[in-house]
This record gives C-alpha cells, sequence and structure tokens, in this order.
C-alpha cells in the first residue's frame, strides 16, 4: 500500500513496484499473526487470529487451522522475492501475486457466507482490525497487477525502496509497537491498537492538508486557532438549530473560507505565509475567546458524536483518516493539480516557465488546507461530550511536525500524504508506548524532540547515499 | 564526504541517547506530579460515620499571626465606588468562567463594585504578570487574582500592595506577604480527604488509581496530590497509587490519557482521579467509551455541569468541588469589606453575603467552607 | 523557505534632501515608525495614563525578554533561517542556573555563567546541525524546541527552584541610573547588534546569504562560520533573557518562555525583515517589538481585554506588512 504511491516523483521505478509483492505479504502474514481478527472470541467467532486474556498478564494467541490465507501471502511474498531478484519473468510473476490476492479475497468471501449463515448479519460488526486490515491488503495485491505503472529510466536500488521515509516510519512503527508489546503485551490489545491509531486520526487528517501547505514552500501556524473555533461553531449550531448535517458541513466550508482568506493574503499580496498564519493564530483565538466568553459547549444532542461511531466496529475518526490520506495520495500523485504543487515547491522558475500560475497553485493549496482543517475539527468535536473553548493547545506544532517527520520539506518540494499520516501515528504511538514502559513522563518531551531529529538526519543520510 | 560520517555519528549517538534516556529516567525515584512541602492529613473516617465535621477544629492551635501584606497610603474608599480588576488563570475555560460570573454577582448585590475580568489565554505565568502591571498603570482600586505561579506573580502584587492597591486572591495563592488575603475553597487536606474517601467508598480500601493532572509544575494540583497521598498512606494502606499523566488544561489530551491508562493498566485500574475540571469530564467520557462504567470509578474535581451526563447515567457518583461561583462571590465581599475597613487583620471572620461569615484560617486566608460532594441526588440544582 | 523575490535593496546615492527625507519615511523603517507614531498618538489621546514615565518604564522592563531575542532572531531571518527553539532555551537556562545554584551547589555568580553557556551551547548545536548536516533551519529548531524544552522537564522533574539571595533580583526588578536595569542590556544589545549588521562585514555577509546563499559561497564568504556565530549568539540572547526573566519572576520552572518564539517572530517581521531573508534592519525589529508592547498596554489601559487585544495586534500584523508591502512596491515601480 505504501509503495505504490510513496515514491513522491511522478512517476515510480518499474522494478521497484515489484517490492509491492513482499510488502503486502509480509504485512498480510504480519496482520494474521499479530492482529486480533474477530471481536468477541466468545462468540465462538473462530477467525484467523484471537489474542484473548488469561488473568494478569498473560495473554494466549489462538490460531484457527484456517491455512488459505498464509498460504496466499507466503505466495506473494515469495513470488515478490522472485520478481525483485530474477525480473525477467514479471509480467507472470506479477499475475501470480494478483492471483494470491485473489486466493485471499475468495477466503474471505467464503468467511463472509459462512458468517452470514451462522450469524445472522449482524456479524459484521464484530470483525476486528485484522479482518479488514487483511482483506484490504488482499484487494491491494490484486490491484497492484492491474493498475498501470509509470516508469523512469532511475537506477533501482533496494536502499530506494526500503529507505523510502515512509518506509522508515513504517518499520519504526512496527519495530515500536512490537518492542513495547513484548515488554507489556496489554500495548498490542485490540482496544489500545484502536485508541492509537484513533487518538491522532485528527492531527493525521490537518497533517494532509498542512503538506501540502509546506510543499509548496508554505507553512500554516493558525490550525490549532481555527479547529478551536471551527470545533466551537459546530457545537453551537449542533445545540442551536439541531441540524446536525449542517453542524459537520459547516466546519469543512468555513474552514475553505478561512483558508481562502490566507491564501488570498499569501498569494495575491505577497504576505509571507508565516506572517499572515501568525496574525490569524491571534485573530481566530480572539474571535473564539470573545464569542464564546470562556463557556464550553455542552448539552450537544445525540447523533452529533461523529468520531464515537463505528461503523464495521471501526472508529470513525480512522475511517476518515485512510480514506482521506488514500484520496489525498493518489491526488497529489495522478492529479495535475497534485503534481503543480511539487513543481511549485521544487522550482518556482520551471513551475512558472511550464505556464503553471504559482498564485493559483497557493491560493487553492490554502483552501484545501482549510478543507482538512475542517474535516479535523469536526473529529476534533465530536470526540467528548463537551466541546472546549480554547484551542487544543499546541496542536500546530504537533501537526507541523508530523508533516515534517512524514518526509516533507526537507529539501522542498517532497513529501506524500501517507508520510504524514504514518508519522501522526508514530506520535501518538510514542506517547501511549511511553507510559507503557513506565517511562518518567518528564523525559517525555526531550525523547519526541530527539525521535524528529532521528527521522530528520535518517531522511538526510538517506538522500546523500542516493545522490552519491 | 566527511558530513556523511558526521550525520552518521549523530544519528548513532541519538539512538543510543533514545535508549539511555529512558532507561536513566527510569532509575530515578519515580515521582507523579505531588510537591514535597509537608502534608497534613486529616484524620480516618471512624466507622458508622460517627466523625463529626469540626472535630479537626480543637485541635487547632490558637489562631497563627496575621502574615499577609498590607496596602500602603491606600485611599479611603469605605462606603465609596471601587473598581476592581479580577485576572485569573487564564480565560476561556468553564472554571474561571464561573468564578467571574459569582464576581459579577457579588457586585450587582453591593452596588458600589465594579469589576473587569481579563487575563491572559492560556496559562502563562508572564502574560499574568503583564495583565497584573497594565491594569496598576490603568489605575484600579483592588486586583483579585489565581496565580499561575505562587512566587513569580508576587513581586508584582507587592509592588501594587506599595502603591495602595488592595489585593486579595483566590483559587490559587501567592506568597502570603504579597497579597493581604487569600480566599481558600477549601483547605488542601480537605480535598485530598474527600477525594480518597469518595474512591475508598466506592471502590473499597484497596483501590487501585491513576490520576490525571494538568500539568506537574501546577501548585494546587501538586498540593492535592501530595495531600490526596498522605491521606491514603494514613488511612488506607491497601490503595496502591498506579500512575500520574499530565494533560495540560486540554479536553482531547486528558480524554487520551485517561484512556492510556485504563489500556494499560486493564482490570488493575479501579479508580480515576480528575484533578482539574477539564481533566474530570474527559476522564469520565474514556471510562464511558471504553464501556467500563462501574469498572472504573471516576472522581475529580469538575464543575456540575460538565458532569451531569455521566452522573445521570451512573458513570460517576460523587464530583468533589467547591462552587466556583461562590469563590468569586466571596472575593469581591472581602475586597469590599477591606477597602471599608470592616475586615482588619485580627478578625476571626468575615460576612460574605449569601453566605454569611466565613472564618479565617492560616493567619490570612478566608476558608470559604469544606469541599462539596455532588452526587446523582443534587447535581441538577447547580447550573455552573 | 520559499525562494520568493526579495525586494532589492535601494542604493544609497547622493540626493537632495526633499528625496532622502521621501525616502527614509518610505522605507520598511519609516513606514513603520509614522504607524508606531499613529497609534501611541491614537492611544495616549484616550488615557493619560498610557504615557506616563511609570508606565513606559514598566513596559520596557517586560519588553526586554522578547526584545533581547529579537535581535539575533533578526540576524537568522535575514540569512533565510529561522529560530523556533528560543523559547526553550530560555527555559532550559532557567532551569540549569537553578539548577547548578540549589542541587549542585555552585556560587550563584558561576551558576548564571554556565547556564549562559549552556544556552550557547544549545544554540551553537543548533547552528552545527544546521550548517555541517544541512537539516533546515525550521525543522532543526522545530526538533530542539521539543528537546531543549524536554531536557529542561525532565532535568528539574516539574520542580521549581526558588528563594535566590535578595541582591539576584537586581537584573530583574532593580533600576540603575534611573531605567530598570535590565533595559541597559537591551540598549546595549541593540547598538551592537544594529552596528554588527549595518558596518561591518560580517553584517553584510548575513545579507549575502539571505539573497543568495549559493553566490555567497562562491564569493569567499565564510557562510557556515557565520551562521554557526548567528545560531549560537541566539542562544546566548536566549539564555541572557532567560537570567534577566528568572531575576523579574524570582523563581524558575521548566514552562518558562514557553510561546516565546512566536511573540519574538511577529516582533522581527513586523519590523519589516522578510522571512525569505536578504532585507530587514535592527531599527525595524526594534520599532516592531516597542510596537507590539504598546499597543497591548494601550489597549488595555483603554479597556480592550485579552481577547479583542490579540485580534488587534493580529491585523497589524498583517496590515502593517501588506502596507509596506504596497508601498515598497510602488517604490521600485518609481
Amino acid at each position: 500500500m505504501t509503495a505504490v504511491a510513496a515514491a513522491p516523483s511522478a512517476s515510480a521505478d518499474r522494478r521497484a513496484t515489484h517490492f509491492v509483492g513482499v510488502i503486502l505479504g509480509v504485512l498480510l502474514l504480519a496482520a494474521y499473526f499479530a492482529l486480533p481478527f474477530v471481536n468477541q472470541p466468545e462468540l465462538g467467532a473462530t477467525g484467523i487470529t484471537t489474542l484473548t486474556q488469561r488473568g494478569n498478564n498473560e495473554f494466549e494467541l489462538e490460531t484457527n487451522g484456517l491455512v488459505l490465507l498464509p498460504i496466499a501471502a507466503a505466495a506473494a511474498l515469495g513470488l515478490g522475492l522472485w520478481t525483485v531478484f530474477s525480473p525477467r519473468h514479471e509480467r507472470v510473476t506479477s499475475i501470480l501475486i494478483g492471483g494470491s490476492g485473489v486466493v485471499a479475497l475468495a477466503y474471505f468471501i467464503i468467511f463472509f457466507k459462512a458468517y452470514l449463515e451462522a450469524k445472522g448479519s449482524s456479524y459484521l460488526g464484530s470483525m476486528a482490525f485484522g479482518f479488514w486490515a487483511m482483506l484490504a491488503l488482499a484487494v491491494l495485491m490484486i490491484a497492484q497487477t492491474v493498475l498501470p505503472r509509470a516508469s523512469t529510466g532511475e537506477e533501482f536500488s533496494i536502499r530506494r525502496v526500503l529507505g523510502n521515509q515512509e518506509m522508515i516510519l513504517l518499520g519504526g512503527l512496527i519495530a515500536l509497537v512490537t518492542i513495547v508489546g513484548i515488554s507489556n503485551p496489554r500495548y498490542l490489545a485490540e482496544r489500545n491498537i484502536t485508541d492509537v491509531l484513533q487518538s491522532h486520526a485528527y492531527i493525521a487528517v490537518a497533517a494532509i492538508g498542512t503538506t501540502m501547505v509546506i510543499i509548496t514552500g508554505n507553512i500554516d501556524i493558525s490550525i490549532g486557532s481555527l479547529v478551536g473555533l471551527l470545533a466551537i461553531i459546530s457545537g453551537r449550531i449542533a445545540t442551536d438549530t439541531g441540524l446536525i448535517w449542517l453542524a459537520w458541513l459547516a466546519p469543512p466550508v468555513l474552514g475553505m473560507v478561512a483558508g481562502g482568506v490566507t491564501g488570498f493574503l499569501v498569494a495575491y499580496m505577497r504576505i509571507p505565509s508565516i506572517v499572515v498564519t501568525l496574525g490569524m493564530l491571534s485573530i481566530l483565538k480572539g474571535m473564539l475567546l470573545i464569542w464564546t466568553a470562556g463557556s464550553r459547549v455542552v448539552d450537544l444532542p445525540e447523533g452529533f458524536f461523529l468520531a464515537q461511531m463505528r461503523p464495521l466496529n471501526i472508529p470513525m475518526p480512522v475511517w476518515f483518516m485512510v480514506v482521506l490520506t488514500i484520496l489525498a495520495a493518489l491526488w497529489m500523485r495522478y492529479s495535475g493539480f497534485g503534481r503543480s504543487l511539487y513543481a511549485v515547491g521544487g522550482n518556482k522558475e520551471a513551475a512558472r516557465l511550464s505556464g503553471l500560475s504559482e498564485h493559483r497553485i497557493v491560493f487553492q493549496v490554502f483552501v484545501i488546507n482549510g478543507f482538512f482543517v475542517g474535516i479535523s475539527s469536526v473529529l476534533y468535536a465530536t470526540q467528548l461530550t463537551i466541546i472546549q473553548a480554547t484551542p487544543p493547545p499546541g496542536m500546530e506544532l504537533t501537526v507541523i511536525t508530523a508533516a515534517v517527520v512524514g518526509g516533507v520539506s526537507i529539501l522542498g518540494g517532497t513529501g506524500t500524504a501517507i508520510g504524514a499520516t504514518l508519522a501522526a501515528i508514530l506520535l501518538s504511538a510514542i506517547r501511549s508506548s511511553m507510559v507503557f514502559v513506565n517511562l518518567s513522563p518528564f523525559w517525555l518531551r526531550a525523547v519526541q524532540g530527539l525521535l524528529i531529529l532521528v527521522t530528520v538526519l535518517a531522511d538526510l543520510l538517506r538522500r546523500r547515499r542516493q545522490r552519491v | 564526504m566527511r558530513n556523511r560520517k558526521f550525520v552518521l555519528i549523530m544519528v548513532l549517538a541519538m539512538v543510543a541517547a533514545l535508549f539511555i534516556t529512558p532507561a536513566v529516567a527510569q532509575e530515578e525515584d519515580r515521582w507523579d506530579g505531588a510537591d514535597d512541602l509537608p502534608v497534613n492529613p486529616l484524620d480516618c473516617p471512624v466507622a458508622d460515620g460517627e466523625m463529626t465535621e469540626d472535630e479537626g477544629d480543637e485541635e487547632m492551635m490558637e489562631m497563627p499571626e496575621y502574615n499577609g501584606g498590607v496596602a500602603q497610603n491606600a485611599p479611603d474608599k469605605a462606603g465609596q465606588d471601587i473598581v476592581l480588576v479580577d485576572i485569573p488563570k487564564l480565560i476561556g475555560i468553564g472554571y474561571f468562567d464561573a468564578t467571574a460570573l459569582g464576581a459579577q454577582q457579588a457586585a450587582e448585590e453591593l452596588g458600589n463594585v465594579t469589576v473587569t475580568t481579563d487575563g491572559p489565554t492560556e496559562a502563562n505565568i508572564d502574560d499574568q504578570i503583564t495583565f497584573i502591571e497594565n491594569y496598576l498603570a490603568q489605575g484600579v482600586d483592588g486586583i483579585l487574582f489565581a496565580a499561575n505561579d505562587p512566587v513569580a506573580i508576587s513581586p508584582v502584587l507587592r509592588r501594587a500592595l506599595e502603591s495602595g492597591v488592595h489585593v486579595v486572591g483566590y483559587d490559587a495563592n501567592s506568597e502570603p506577604d504579597a497579597r493581604e488575603w487569600f480566599v481558600n475553597q477549601a483547605e488542601f487536606n480537605g480535598i485530598g480527604k474527600a477525594m480518597i474517601d469518595a474512591l475508598a467508598e466506592e471502590k473499597g480500601e484497596d483501590a487501585a488509581f491513576g490520576i490525571v493532572t494538568s500539568t506537574f509544575t501546577t501548585p494546587n494540583q501538586a498540593r492535592w496530590i501530595a495531600e490526596m497521598w498522605a491521606y491514603a498512606s494514613k488511612c488506607y494502606p491497601e490503595m496502591t497509587w498506579l500512575e500520574t499523566l499530565e494533560a495540560q488544561e486540554d479536553s482531547v489530551l486528558s480524554f487520551d490519557q485517561a484512556t492510556v491508562l485504563i489500556n494499560k493498566y486493564g482490570e488493575d485500574l479501579d479508580g480515576l482521579f480528575g484533578m482539574t475540571s477539564v481533566a474530570t469530564p474527559s476522564s469520565a467520557d474514556a471510562v464511558t467509551q471504553a464501556g467500563l462504567c462501574g469498572e472504573v470509578a471516576v472522581i475529580g474535581l469538575a464543575t456540575p455541569n460538565a458532569m451531569k451526563p455521566y452522573v445521570e447515567s451512573d458513570c460517576v457518583k460523587s464530583v468533589v468541588l467547591w462552587n466556583p461561583i461562590d469563590l468569586g462571590y466571596a472575593a469581591v465581599y472581602v475586597m469590599r469589606a477591606v477597602v471599608d475597613g470592616t475586615f482588619k487583620p485580627g478578625d476571626a471572620t468575615v460576612s460574605a453575603g449569601r453566605l454569611g461569615d466565613l472564618a479565617v484560617v492560616n493567619g490570612s486566608e478566608v476558608l470559604l467552607g469544606p469541599p462539596f460532594i455532588f452526587n446523582k441526588e443534587n447535581i441538577n440544582d447547580f447550573d455552573f | 523557505m520559499a525562494l520568493q523575490d526579495a525586494p532589492v535593496p535601494v542604493t544609497e546615492t547622493r540626493k537632495p534632501l526633499g528625496a532622502r527625507v521621501r525616502h527614509l519615511l518610505l522605507s520598511q523603517e519609516g513606514v513603520l515608525f509614522i504607524i508606531l507614531v499613529v497609534s501611541v498618538l491614537f492611544l495616549a489621546a484616550r488615557t493619560d495614563k498610557f504615557l506616563q514615565a511609570s508606565n513606559l518604564l514598566t513596559q520596557g522592563r517586560l519588553m526586554v525578554e522578547v526584545g533581547l531575542v529579537a535581535l539575533p532572531m533578526t540576524f537568522i531571518i535575514i540569512t533565510g533561517g529561522i529560530d523556533l527553539s528560543v523559547g526553550s532555551i530560555l527555559g532550559l537556562t532557567a532551569i540549569m542556573l537553578g539548577v547548578f545554584w540549589n542541587n549542585v551547589g555552585l556560587p550563584l555568580e558561576l551558576s548564571v555563567v554556565l547556564a549562559l553557556g549552556v544556552a550557547t551551547l544549545a544554540g551553537f548545536l543548533n547552528g552545527l546541525f544546521i550548517v555541517r548536516v544541512g537539516v533546515p533551519p525550521l525543522i532543526m529548531t522545530l526538533a530542539t524546541l521539543a528537546f531543549y524544552r524536554g531536557l529542561a522537564e525532565g532535568i528539574s522533574e516539574g520542580r521549581s527552584v526558588r528563594g535566590y539571595p535578595e541582591w539576584f533580583y537586581r537584573v530583574g526588578q532593580g533600576d540603575f541610573l534611573g531605567l530598570p536595569t535590565q533595559i541597559w542590556f537591551l540598549i546595549i544589545g541593540i547598538i551592537i547588534s544594529a552596528v554588527i549588521l549595518s558596518r561591518t562585514t560580517f553584517g553584510r555577509t548575513l545579507y549575502a546569504i539571505g539573497n543568495n546563499e549559493v553566490g555567497a559561497r562562491f564569493s569567499g564568504l565564510r557562510v557556515d562560520r557565520a551562521k554557526l556565530l548567528i545560531y549560537s549568539f541566539s542562544g546566548l540572547m536566549s539564555g541572557l533573557a532567560g537570567w534577566i526573566f528568572v531575576s523579574r519572576v524570582t523563581t524558575t520552572r521548566s514552562d518558562m518562555g514557553s510561546g516565546l518564539e512566536l511573540d519574538v517572530i511577529a516582533a522581527v517581521v513586523l519590523g519589516g525583515t522578510s522571512i525569505f531573508g536578504g532585507t530587514g534592519s535592527i531599527t525595524g525589529t526594534v520599532i516592531g517589538m516597542i510596537l507590539i508592547q504598546l499597543l497591548k498596554n494601550g489597549l488595555a489601559l483603554n479597556g480592550v481585554t485579552a481577547d479583542a487585544t490579540i485580534i488587534v495586534i493580529g491585523l497589524v500584523l498583517i496590515f502593517s506588512i501588506l502596507v509596506n508591502n504596497f508601498i515598497q512596491s510602488r517604490r521600485q515601480v518609481e
């Protein structure tokens, strides 16, 4: 999944894509063993893997005898490796990888049918992450053979694929979760994994917009104030009018308006974005305080809590995060507008010569950023039963950190939505894992700072290598 | 390339630091958000609730000397209109919204007092000092404050006293000589006792609890935690204090931290304490969303309005708090009495409108009363 | 950051007096100065408390920490860099000062010197990574913003150090020759920085780096050394501000100086220093920081509350840059 949209350049190395097979195979196997598959083992829903807790610190991993899936995964892994090392048969192998995906998918269909009969249609709600993760991987395995591939003349290198920022982040994330999970198995409990993913979903969504802004060489430090204001507006609409859809819709729309103002000042009035957003930070925060006079929004109507909904047993924020990330990644990579972002950030002169209107792109990118901030503030507002009247402290820094750690702007004109989202998840995982390993909370921020440095340095090192 | 080697070394050094820092940090004594000032736990509850409210008072020695400051050459404004400014820790949170409301109520009742509430938008010591300086320059008759830091705020308050401006604190104290009176919402050991007793009642005397606080540097919270633990060690030696986490004054972060505690300790966790009016509703939300109502007790300092949904759903049995409206109200009455000269050092009580007479404790503190416990029966009687 | 075209510095040539006055008034600093005078007059007209000496001196005292840090920040922004870690360095210095004195038991004088050393080292580390490794300044200092604050929290374990001897408070609370002591630090700092920036090769190197770093390197300027120096200087000044701050508020806490970076950057960019590098001056920065401080104070004295004040500050920030951009582009057309 990651490698497909990973390389920020508009085209990816042809052979590099075959790593997808390897990666998907590994992930599928990992999901098979590590992720709880069915949510309610007491229902007798014998899925693939269930993690049941027996007493205090004892956990039991129950693996069902269904072998179809690991075989498919192993096949994909083997075929992927084969393609990497002997690229002559790539067409055949990639078809076979797709075939493994079909096998995996077939398993899911059988699984579905069996449970439909056994448990009725409510069973969908009991499916846990592992199930959906593996389903998605199976679909991707098929997709990677079918989707057209871009090709470049770049020299293929194993380092390049493995040294990709997204790969570093994903590796770091997996390593962290594994290490912490070994020291305290409760970390791997499904609820905790869900919470780790969920708690920074609103950060991740905002980080997608910030990534785009930073790619064009700008910055937005007013995110926190805007989220605070939009969240209160959303809550007020819900309590005053009862129109919940309006309460959900208003933040993205108003966010785009606010982004439009910022974008206009930056793009057409030529005021540096840091100045505009520094000003907006004060203005929006002041408006928030004057308007609310310090009172929180309470007594929100029943159906308002979007972020607390769990369709298919996955929290809504995670849906938003995943879907928006994938859409943004595809859009940034394949649409003309997406490519022009990189062009503006990478080489303004070249962008101008090739007929791109820098002003318009910068303006638009701020409007889009406003949209993502708006979505983020809906998730933020609907998470708790009250909405606080102060902006989330330090949110802009967390968001910018996520974007930066996600690989944006190291050398300008680079970065992806996937990287930003992974980084946001990583930050959330670090925060909770430090509690789980009993690290003195005083050192939390020091470790976070070090981590940003390590990520950035690793990225620089990688880029140096590539150039040499 | 020499730089590449340099980078590589730096990366390695930092990765090493990443692993060493936690190791070093773990070796040090765990410290969980309590300060290191002397504690004074109250007596344990006597069986069958025979405990009388005033038992502690008998032990109290003679009234300590007045140790507050004096406003020098303050103009005599007894009975005249006065202009006050109220500078809370920060504006924009429900708690100080309520104290400001109380101050306005008192001003309305008195008729000859004007109060403006203004303060920093973040609980920042420097900003708060700037606000006081500005109002000193503007010329006010009295300053009401809730200090972000007891020491940092003192120099500017002393300057206010020197220039004849009356100074009365509430909620969070300064150094005693930097203000005349401090309206104490509840004594620290009283809060500590109320919180721990509530947990013991709900979850038994061997309960294990976690704490969600604002920051480890916030003096009030650190004091409460210290008193809670002192009282728990004295009266319920079987209780286990699992961990304290910081959550600023941010509801989403409080929610996340409470969730982390729930996930980390699983069924070992019996109760969560919220140390701020932001942390408590968020902790209750975390317990509710985790589907652990009844399994994990939530006890804490909070305003009733934010807690109503949880109290009504039986997820939270008791909320400990003084009435912040009364606190702001009392502060204005104390200030009025000081200006009028009806409340002087050495007095044992002060009259505070609808609250009746309030007692003076610790030399120069006015005690609002014992902490109030909100529960399902009475919570709907309050609206703040 | 972005490579937007920086306004070309107008070359100084002999012109008739009228043109020179006009030139001065319409320069970045001139326009800002006019805005400053207008707002001061406006605010003073509505309350007589505003222009009182005691009020202005107090404001001067409160302004020093931001002012001291704004000086190296001007240098850094002129080179096209940024330093977000200044607030955290301030907090770290305060904590180190307290720890050296209280926990290690060193004499207070030595503790101050050592804490300033730590601050300089912190700035130097920023510079080292930016120069030797090539980490973009925004990212480097974003990381150390978290890291240095984390160190301060970790070392202090959330405890504050109090009870300094009386003489220690003279820097932050005392007066010297009729002015608050710390204002002298600021005045000396301003003079030195202004001279360095406008009268020395080093100053010209900074502008050259901001306008075209590669070009500066090729023309033999010691770019790396200059950058290392300004980031170390930034650390030192943040440390100095930390010392003064501790002396003023009589206690150390690990959260001291949080958010300082935004105030400082606001003062610098309001003073006409382009965030893209290459232009700016100490005069502008000084006017910028005075303008912000007096606006906050004057609005408060006029009965405007904090929430409305920050809106005004935000608007002033955007509009002053807008007006300046407009005037400067008109001038270029001329």
